[in-house]
């Protein structure tokens, strides 16, 4: 069973105040990056550049991130080269984007993969659901909402550009 | 009911036949173009000292409610409509429009080209008006020797403070003379509301530890209110979640360096289409302001533009760069009006959920 737990219009509001925060603690959009997790991150990401580029009329390049050959729980070999994210993230202020953020080891992934594409001045997190359940000491710097969840149940992030709407839903 | 006059600074006149209070009063002249919602308009103390013209034809169709009070005592100078509608067929009204006026001395007029007079008002601007027994020369010279007070919020904000309870966020609004909206939006998300006169320091606002504060709607130019309260202003903003509503919204704007201009004719309303800057979203929302943000003045360094009117290009709405403190020129609350900017308030409350991360 299925179960709306954040609607479109609060999902355009949460991506609103999420950008509002990141100018907000970066002072400023200088030298910054958005670097999208697949598949959903990735649009969360041109989200927030797009309402950055309303307020500010600058282009912040976004980037993208697939961590497959970073994760722990697959036996994928490590490439050979490195995974090209489409961005230059030295010296510049990163923020990660993803849909939703659970045990941390995705992020844990792609805090590899940008340290082997350069040395970026720092990196900050975005999510748009905060369920729980860390099994890393990550924490996300910009929270979409925190959604306290049990084990068992699954958080399905649904964008318009993929899915064909917005919404946020838990299943039991 | 016997003939009226609406006479204005400029020398016309307007006859029309009388209605609720027979007092002869004098004030400020603006025009609403709300279809609905005259209650809320009457009772919001942004009326203090004016005289309200409806541009809708009709006026009362719908009563007075116990559920549409903007304030406890409404202090506008008087009512000038087109039609007064004597039946109302509303199974909640406690009584009609005229009854309402004679029991809070507001007069009112009707039967006036209300046509007619806002477009008069659109060239001239606003200017002072009064609603008189016949308009003779003593009747003008009253008007020009009358001086309207600019210490309106004085006159209807609260000097004492009082708490509105509930079991959830716990809210401070400053008072200048608030709309009722405002409390009936922080009940409806349970907030745990006090209510302060504008006079308090910045220590007993933060001795009340709140999550948040609002600086309310009210009445008047907010160049006339004390140093105090833009100080008070630039305090809390640093401290905690901060949003200021309609005369807030332009203290909001001045106390961070913006300035305060003219509109030439107000904004007076509930079906003002505003954009949204960051997704370019079009809200309808009501107003009610006579001055906006110069947008020449702003200090792009501190504050962003976030919304726009889209008919004038004013600004309605502003947001701090470095501190979680906005600000909206547009009545949030909705009473009257489309239930949309209430999106505002769910900003507010999504901002105090996240306050603590930084």
């Amino acid at each position: 069973m299925s179960k709306q737990i954040i609607d479109a219009m609060a999902m355009q509001r949460a991506l609103t105040r999420i950008t509002y925060e990141i100018i907000e603690k970066n002072r400023g959009i200088n030298e910054l990056v958005l670097i999208g997790i697949k598949t959903r991150g990735v649009y969360l990401a041109q989200r927030i550049a797009a309402r950055l580029h309303q307020l500010e009329n600058t282009e912040i390049p976004v980037g993208e991130l697939d961590i497959s050959h970073y994760r722990d729980d697959m036996q994928l070999e490590k490439p050979a080269a490195k995974i090209d994210i489409k961005v230059d993230v030295t010296n510049k202020r990163v923020v990660l984007v993803d849909d939703v953020l659970y045990t941390g080891r995705t992020i844990r992934a792609a805090l590899d993969a940008i340290m082997d594409n350069g040395r970026p001045v720092n990196i900050n997190l975005a999510v748009l659901v905060d369920r729980g359940h860390r099994e890393l000491p990550i924490r996300a710097d910009f929270v979409g909402k925190n959604i306290p969840t049990a084990q068992n149940e699954r958080i399905k992030v649904n964008v318009e550009e993929i899915d064909g709407f917005d919404d946020v839903e838990i299943d039991k | 009911m016997s003939n009226r006059y609406l006479i204005l600074a400029d020398g016309s006149t307007y006859e029309g036949i009388g209605f609720g209070s027979e007092a002869t009063t004098f004030g400020h002249i603006v025009f609403n173009t709300a279809m609905t919602g005259y209650q809320e308009i009457i009772t919001n103390q942004i009326y203090h000292n004016q005289i309200i013209v409806f541009s809708a034809p009709t006026i009362g169709a719908g009563g007075i409610n116990h559920d549409a009070y903007e304030s406890i005592f409404p202090t506008a100078k008087g009512v000038i409509v087109r039609d007064v509608a004597e039946v109302s067929t509303n199974r909640l009204k406690r009584m009609n429009l005229d009854k309402f006026l004679t029991r809070h001395n507001i007069p009112g007029i009707t039967g006036i080209d209300t046509r007619a007079l806002i477009r008069h008002l659109r060239e001239t601007g606003p200017q002072k008006a009064s609603i008189v027994d016949f308009p003779d020369d003593h009747a003008f010279d009253q008007l020009n020797a009358t001086v309207l007070t600019t210490r309106q919020v004085d006159a209807v904000a609260t000097p004492r403070a009082y708490p509105n309870p509930g079991t959830g966020s716990t809210v401070v609004v400053i008072d200048f003379g608030l709309k009722h909206g405002i409390l009936r939006q922080l009940s409806l998300r349970n907030a745990d509301v006090t209510v302060l006169p504008y006079t308090v320091d910045t220590e007993t606002v933060l001795s009340l530890d709140p999550d948040a504060v609002i600086f309310s709607t009210g009445p008047g130019d907010p160049r006339d209110l004390p140093n105090s309260v833009f100080e008070l202003m630039r305090q809390l903003q640093e401290r905690v979640p901060l949003l200021g509503i309609g005369l807030g919204h332009e203290i909001f704007g001045l106390a961070n360096g913006a300035s305060l201009v003219k509109l030439p004719f107000e904004h007076h309303g509930t079906n003002h289409p505003v954009k949204e800057v960051i997704t370019n979203a079009l809200l309808y929302v009501p107003q009610g302001a006579g001055y906006a943000v110069d947008p020449t003045s702003i200090d792009h360094a501190k504050l962003i533009t976030t919304h726009i009117d889209i008919i004038d290009n004013s600004v309605q709405g502003l947001r701090h760069r470095d501190y979680p403190a906005f600000s909206v020129a547009f009545f949030p609350d909705s009473a009257p009006g489309p239930l949309e900017g209430t999106t505002v308030i769910d900003e507010l409350f999504e901002m105090i959920e996240t306050k603590d991360r930084f």
